[in-house]
Order: structure tokens, then sequence, then C-alpha cells
């Protein structure tokens, strides 16, 4: 690939609608944007300000400026005070919607406004309570009793549905609000978070690790959830969720056009062409994200942790424009990578500071950035290395239909997944590389599943998880050789089934010798960890060989199955896939069953 | 210059091309021509290395078509033009110049003066604005801003007017005489005739005839004789025109007997006129045929 001709590629990528906006459009263009950023921001920093001033609260011309209710008055932005009498008050005479005087006395209008302002002002009496009460230099004299929290690591649910903590296997210590960036939580509960530095704060709700003493009321404490570092992190996703809707429009245009042949029909290679049409979508989405870590308070690690998934948001809707035929379908497959890609990276993030399976999303590592965790190798490896291996093949595969057979014609989708895996067949030592290739899907399939599983009881989800640990991996086994069969790369003879089924199933058990990587983060402690990614069961030189070779065996039987299934033609291969699947989850039932 | 050697594609289980082996010489214009479906555009798009063929070669220079090194000594303008019409002719030209490598003042200077050649005015305004003769020469342009020795054009006047047209036809004939390998289909044969050094003609996937155009006449009846009488003669094929019956033969021998004939019967011989069949005759007497089969 020539580097020059990439960016010529990916400039004129850039410019070539350039000229159709005319100055007027590009000015209102960056109005809009700036005034989005200033609006946004100011929303996010202090709420808006839209309720500022919205109620106003009538107090006795006669207090005394050292009122307290004047002080709460003075602290809640939005009410707003005017001096008057009770009577005035009472006679309509006056714009306040509420009125207090004394000890005892808090009075609405009746309104339905008044109502609001009456239930609105006691809140805020309380919250400047309790804020007084923080900043009572006797810490003891304020909040007279102590209580010590521990949060524990949750158990799986067991098959009867109950679950157990165990305190000493590493609870996560804490409550309350971290320290450092923000204050304590509000007494309803809220975020009250104040950053420091003049940054956008990181609202603190929910704990981080390490042991803490903090002074509140029972109604602050709250879980250990990173709900503001949480919903920062997800301002990382939301702006590759638009950029892949113009990236999924540019590659499907050239095809809807018949644009791309004349590119074809040049010395730039196919791989060239894609890489100069992908590459200013890539560099905006992480010029944001390196915009937003900066603006977030993150460190680079954010921006490491949100580049594989701009790269899988990418390859994700490259594949799906090359096999869309018409941007009707474009729509349907972008708005399901955004759905799916949005949910595979969002909800375990939730539990980043629960559960080891919160790194099988790489904006976890976000999440950690911005509440100042450290991120060991071993966990951003595993966190983001299936993401980057993803999207490579997502793009070799992509890349495979981009040719002219492929991109101009009315083709049903199925031919073209087939087309796109045979253009990567070359031979029979592409058999296993593919394999090999697939074990990232299948890594990221089944930790999916563990992660939808793991709340679910044993008994549901173990079965669920031995059958569908098992067609993923037959899946990811099995696809290209059918491919490669019916589209005559193979013959379809029942030695070059034993051979490829073989070749394929050796492949497929290197490939999976990589999953290992999960043992950085003890995820096959979990029980439905173990059900997919196995564990020791002895200590015995060869019976760990022994049982080192049985998968590759297992792997090479299956592989052979579906394989001559798929020399006969799609109908056997589909019964020959379903036979080695339950032969499959049969075997992983057989070693669940022995390490129990 | 062009060698394909027993070309199959296939698409499913449809057979495009069948078994098409063929050469074409340094400096030839080559006719592809055939009705709709005949396979002309799979063998030119083999050629241009946009299709994989299912069996055979096709090689360009001595180098397999799709070779990157033989897209850079190759035009190839497709029967439509699907052009980037948000960009102006100028800078469309020269993104596609930096994409064959061809140095940035060259470029500039070789399209210009193809613009010039082509008569295409309006250079900076958008290719969305331009008409569809402007179009067409905007991508004839393309097609030689690498100044290739290999040119494949898939029907180049295709939908215009005949004055583009024949603008068109009177270009590629200048490419030809300026040393270009031209590679061209049309569906007027009046063009392919002018200007077409040999020719093949193409049905169902197949050659069904090949060779210059004496060669196509001299394989499908050549040179024929119309000889116009007043009475009706059993020489050669007997047609009723114009009050008169004529007779077509293919020699003066024919020729001298269905003379002899006539006088016997009492008739004269009003006219004789030779006649050479056009590759349209050729072509229409070739598809009933196929047709047929």
């Amino acid at each position: 690939m020539r580097l020059r001709r990439i960016g010529r590629i990916a400039r004129w990528e850039v410019t070539k609608g350039a000229g159709t906006l005319d100055r007027k459009t590009v000015f209102a263009l960056v109005v809009l944007a700036l005034l989005v950023g200033v609006v946004g921001v100011s929303a996010f920093d202090d709420g808006g300000g839209l309720e500022d001033g919205i109620y106003v609260v009538g107090v006795d011309a006669e207090s005394a400026e050292g009122d307290p209710y004047r002080q709460v008055v003075a602290a809640s932005p939005e009410f707003r005070l005017e001096e008057t009498t009770i009577t005035a008050f009472r006679l309509g005479e006056s714009d306040a919607d509420v009125f207090v005087g004394g000890p005892r006395l808090l009075e609405s209008d009746g309104s339905t406004k008044g109502d609001a302002a009456y239930a609105a002002f006691r809140d805020a009496i309380e919250r400047y309570n309790y804020e007084s009460m923080l900043a009572e230099p006797d810490e003891a004299a304020a909040f007279p009793v102590t209580v010590s929290v521990q949060y524990q690591e949750r158990a799986p649910a067991s098959a009867d549905g109950s679950g157990s903590g165990d305190a000493s296997s590493g609870g996560f210590d804490g409550s309350g609000a971290e320290g450092g960036a923000g204050s304590g939580g509000a007494p309803d509960g809220a975020s009250s978070g104040s950053g420091e530095g003049g940054g956008l704060g990181i609202p603190d709700v929910g704990g981080g690790l390490g042991e803490r003493i903090e002074a509140g009321t029972p109604s602050a404490l709250s879980p250990p959830f990173p709900f503001g570092p949480l919903i920062l992190a997800f301002l990382f996703v939301v702006p590759m969720n638009f950029v892949i809707q113009a990236y999924g429009s540019t590659i499907l245009d050239e095809r809807i056009k018949r644009r791309g042949e004349l590119l074809l029909v040049s010395p730039a290679s196919r791989y060239e062409i894609v890489a100069g049409k992908t590459l200013p979508y890539l560099l905006g989405l992480v010029a944001i994200v390196v915009v937003l870590a900066v603006a977030l308070e993150g460190g680079v690690l954010s921006v490491l942790g949100a580049l594989p998934i701009a790269l899988v948001f990418l390859a994700a809707t490259f594949v799906g424009a090359m096999l869309a035929r018409s941007f009707k379908e474009l729509t349907f497959v972008t708005v399901a990578i955004s759905v799916f890609m949005t949910t595979y990276t969002f909800v375990p993030a939730i539990f980043t500071e629960v559960t080891a399976i919160a790194l099988i999303s790489p904006l976890t590592i976000v999440v950690m950035d911005l509440q100042g965790e450290s991120v060991t190798l071993g966990q951003y490896l595993f966190s983001t290395g299936p993401f980057y291996l993803v999207a490579a093949v997502l793009f070799l595969l992509g890349i495979g239909l981009y040719r002219e057979e492929d991109m101009f014609a009315q083709k049903a989708i199925p031919a073209k997944v087939v087309d796109a895996l045979v253009s990567r067949l070359h031979g029979y030592r592409s058999v296993p590389l593919l394999s090999i290739l697939f074990v990232p899907f299948v890594f990221v399939g089944q930790l999916l599943a563990v992660a939808l599983l793991f709340p679910a009881p044993e008994a549901l989800a173990l079965p669920l998880l031995l059958v569908f640990a098992a067609a993923i991996e037959e899946l990811a086994k099995s696809i290209h050789v059918y491919a490669g069969i019916a589209r005559s790369r193979f013959d379809a003879s029942l030695r070059t089934a034993l051979v490829l089924g073989v070749l394929s199933g050796g492949g497929f058990f290197v490939g999976e010798k990589l999953t290992h990587a999960v043992q950085f983060v003890g995820l096959p402690d979990l029980p439905a960890g173990q059900v997919v990614f196995g564990q020791a069961l002895t200590s015995d030189p060869l019976l760990v060989l022994a049982l080192f070779l049985v998968p590759l065996v297992v792997h090479a039987t299956t592989a052979t199955i579906s394989a001559i299934g798929a020399s006969y033609g799609r109908t056997q291969y589909a019964a020959a896939f379903v036979l080695a699947t339950l032969l499959h989850a049969g075997y992983n039932l057989g070693v669940i069953l022995l390490v129990v | 210059m062009i060698e394909v050697s027993n070309l199959r594609k296939e698409y499913g289980g449809f057979v495009a091309v069948e078994d098409s082996t063929f050469s074409v010489a340094r400096g030839e214009v080559f006719g592809v021509v055939g009705p709709n479906g005949a396979g002309k555009t799979t063998t030119l798009k083999t050629l241009a290395g946009l299709i994989e063929p299912t069996a055979g070669t096709a090689t360009v220079a001595g180098l397999p078509a799709g070779d990157p090194e033989t897209a850079a000594i190759l035009g190839f303008l497709p029967e439509e033009s699907p052009l980037y019409e948000e960009m102006t002719a100028t800078a469309y030209l020269e993104f596609f110049a930096d994409l064959y490598d061809v140095p940035r003042a060259v470029a500039r200077e070789r399209i210009a003066e193809t613009l010039d050649r082509l008569d295409l005015e309006h250079r900076e305004r958008r290719i969305g604005n331009m008409s569809k003769g402007m179009k067409r020469k905007v991508a004839i342009a393309r097609a030689l801003v690498n100044d290739p020795e290999v040119l494949i054009f898939d029907e180049p006047a295709s939908g215009l007017d005949p004055l583009t047209t024949n603008y068109i036809v009177e270009f590629t004939r200048e490419l030809s005489e300026a040393g270009k390998t031209v590679v061209f289909s049309a569906h007027n044969l009046f063009h392919v005739e002018s200007i077409c050094d040999r020719v093949i003609i193409m049905a169902d996937g197949n050659i069904v005839a090949r060779g210059s155009l004496e060669e196509i006449r001299e394989a499908h009846g050549g040179t024929t004789y119309h000889v116009y009488a007043t009475v009706e003669t059993a020489v050669g094929v007997a047609v009723r025109e114009n009050g008169h019956v004529r007779h077509t033969v293919s020699d003066m021998d024919a020729v001298d007997d269905v003379r002899r004939r006539v006088e016997t019967e009492g008739g004269r011989v009003v006219d004789i006129q030779t006649h050479t069949p056009s590759l349209e005759e050729i072509f229409l007497d070739v598809a009933r045929r196929e047709e047929a089969r």
C-alpha cells in the first residue's frame, strides 16, 4: 500500500463535496456548532440555568439580613427574593409564589406554581441545612452516628436463585462520593459534583475503590456506581453514531452510482481505496475523542479506550454498506450497528466497579481513566484486543467485497457473505488462517453471552451458554469451509472435506489458545466463564498434555462433520452443523461435570 | 498487445462469456460487437481488470489484466459515465491523474490539451451542471489522463446526439492514428465499420465471427450480385422487388447463367448491381442464425 495514494484519496474524500457548500452555509454551520457546544457545556456545567429565578419567595421586609431563609434563597438559583408582608401576600398584592416568615411559616399562594415553589423551597431548606452541617468544623457534633459500609462483589445467582457474597473475596470498600474531583452526594442522592481545576467536573455518585470516610446521612449512601464517569464516557460513543451515517453513505454512494468502478480500474488497490476513504472518518473521530478527553480531564487512556470502539463502528459500517443494496437497507444496518455497539460498550461499563466482566467493553477503560484509576496492560489488551481484531477482520472481509462483481450487482446478502469469505480463501492454508481470524468474533460473542447471562440462574444460563458457545465456535470453523466448497474453491469430495475439517479445527485450536488472555482478569473464576473458557483440572503434566490436546481432537472432529455436510450442499451443511454443535456442547458439558 | 485465451466467465450458473480467444495487435482498433447480453461488456471489463475470469487468461502488454502495472497503461471508458458530479471537471481529472502518479505539472498540461482537443468549455463548472455530451467528454478525458497505451471504450457514444457521436468517433480515430491500441464496442455498427481494423461478433457469450471486415464478409457470403429481370428463373435466390424479379447470385458465372435463362424465357435483364453487405447486415444475419439455434 502506498501512503501517498491513500492520503490523496483521503484528501479527495474530504474535499470532493466541499465546494458545494457556500460561505453562508459554512458560516451558519460553524455558528450552529459553536452554539450547540456552548449550550451543551453550559447545560452540563450548571444545568443550563433554565430554572433560575423561576420561583418568587416573599420574605418579611422587616426580617434581618441574616435571616436563614434569605440565605436559602440566596443559595438556590431557582428562587428570587421579594420583600413583602404576609398581608400583602395573602391579598395577592405581591408577586411571590410562597411566603416565609418566622420559624414555622411557609405558605403557598394556592396556585399550582405556588405549590411547586413550596415543595422546591422545602427541598432547598433541607439542602441548605445539610450543607451547613457539612461545613461544621466539629464533624462528630454534626453527624454523631458513624456507620461503616462495606460493598461486596456481587456473587452470581445460584441455581436456587439465592446469591451469596463473601466479604473476604475482595469486595469494594467505600461509600458515597469518591475523593478528589467532586464533593459529597446531596441528601436526595443526586449528584452535586463541582470539579476542580476549571474543567468540567466529574459528578461523583458512587464510590471508587479503596476505603474512605465520608460524612452524610443514610440517604446519601449509594452503591459503587460510576454514574458520572459513565455518562461522560458515553459522550465518546455518541459522535460515532453520527459519523458512521456519513461513512456508510459515502461507501454505498460509490456502489449505487457505480462511481467506484473508475477507482477500481486505476492503479490504486482496493486496500488503498478503502483506507483512503476511511481515514478521514477515523481521523475525525479521533479528533473528537481527543477534544472530549481534554474537556473531560481524561488522559491518553481515554483516547486509547475509545479508538478501538471507533474502529469497530467504522468496520461494521463498512461491511454493512458493502452488503446493503439500498440506502433504506443501509439505514437499517447503521441503526442496528448503533444499537448493538452502544449496548455492547455501554452496558458492561456500568459494572466497572462490580465485576471483571465490565472489561469486555473498552468503554470501561475510559470510565476507569475518567475516575483516575490505573489500568494494567493486561486489562487494556483484554478489553481492546478483540475490538482491534474484529475491526481488522471486518475490514478484510469488506474489502473482499470491494470489487466490481459484488459492489454493483444486486446479489442476495448471504451470497455476498459467501463471496466475502471466498475472497480470503487462497488454497488450503487459508482455511486454518481464517479459523484463527474468526476467534476474536467467537471471543466477543461468548463474552457477550457471559455478560448477558451471568445474572441469570445457573440452571438456565449454563445450558444456554453450553449450546451457544459450541454453536458460535462451530460456525467460525465451518462457514468459510462451506463458502469455499459452495464457490468451487475446493472440490466437494469426501477426502477434501476431511482435509478441510482437520485444517479448520486445527487452526481454530491454535486461535482458541489466544483466549487465554482472559486469565489476565480472572474471568474464568466465574461459573459462566468456566463454561466458556474452561479451567485447569489437574497438575499432572501428562494429563495436562492430554487435556490440552483433547480440544484439538474435538475441534477437528466437529469441523470435519460440518465440512462433510458442506460437501453435499447447503441443507446437509445445516444439518451437519447442528450435529457438530450438539457434539461440541456435549463435550463442554463433560468438561463442566469434571470441573464440578 | 492484448491476448485473450479461453476466457470464460460465469455468474452463478449463467455463462456470460464462453471460451473466448482473440488477440489485438499494437496500434490496432479492434471492434467488439454483438446484441445485448452477448458478453461484450464482460469481455471488456475483464480486460480492464474489473472482472476476474472464471477460467482462461487475459493479458495486456504481457501483464495479467487487473495487475496495477496493467492499470497504469490502460484507459477504460465504461458504457455509463459515473462521474463525481460535485467536483469540477478540472479537479476531477487532476484527482485521477494523481491516482495514476502523473506529475502535477504534466497532468495539468495534459488535461488542458485533452480538453482542448475535445473542445470542452466550462472546465471549472461542476460536472453535475454539465450536459450529457460534456460529461462524456470529461469521462473520455479521464480515460486519457495517464496517456495510456491501450484504450478500452465500451459504447463511447451511447445515448449521445449525432454531432457529439461523430466527434467522439473521429477523436477515437485520431487516438488510433497516434499509435494507441483501441478496443471499441458500439451498438452503432456503422461507427465500428468506419474505424475498426478488425472485429469480433459475439452472441450468447461466444465469438461467432472474427477478422477484418473483408474476411468477415467473405465468411458470410462476401460480395453478391443482384440481377434484376422481367421474368423469374431458377438460378440463385429470386425475390420480387419494385415490379421486377431480383436474382441474388454469388459470382459472375451465375450472372451469365441468369442472363441466358432470362433471354431463353423471353424476358430481359433490367439491371445488374454488385452488393457488399454492411457489418450491420452480417450482424443481423448472425444474430438471426444464433437465435434460430
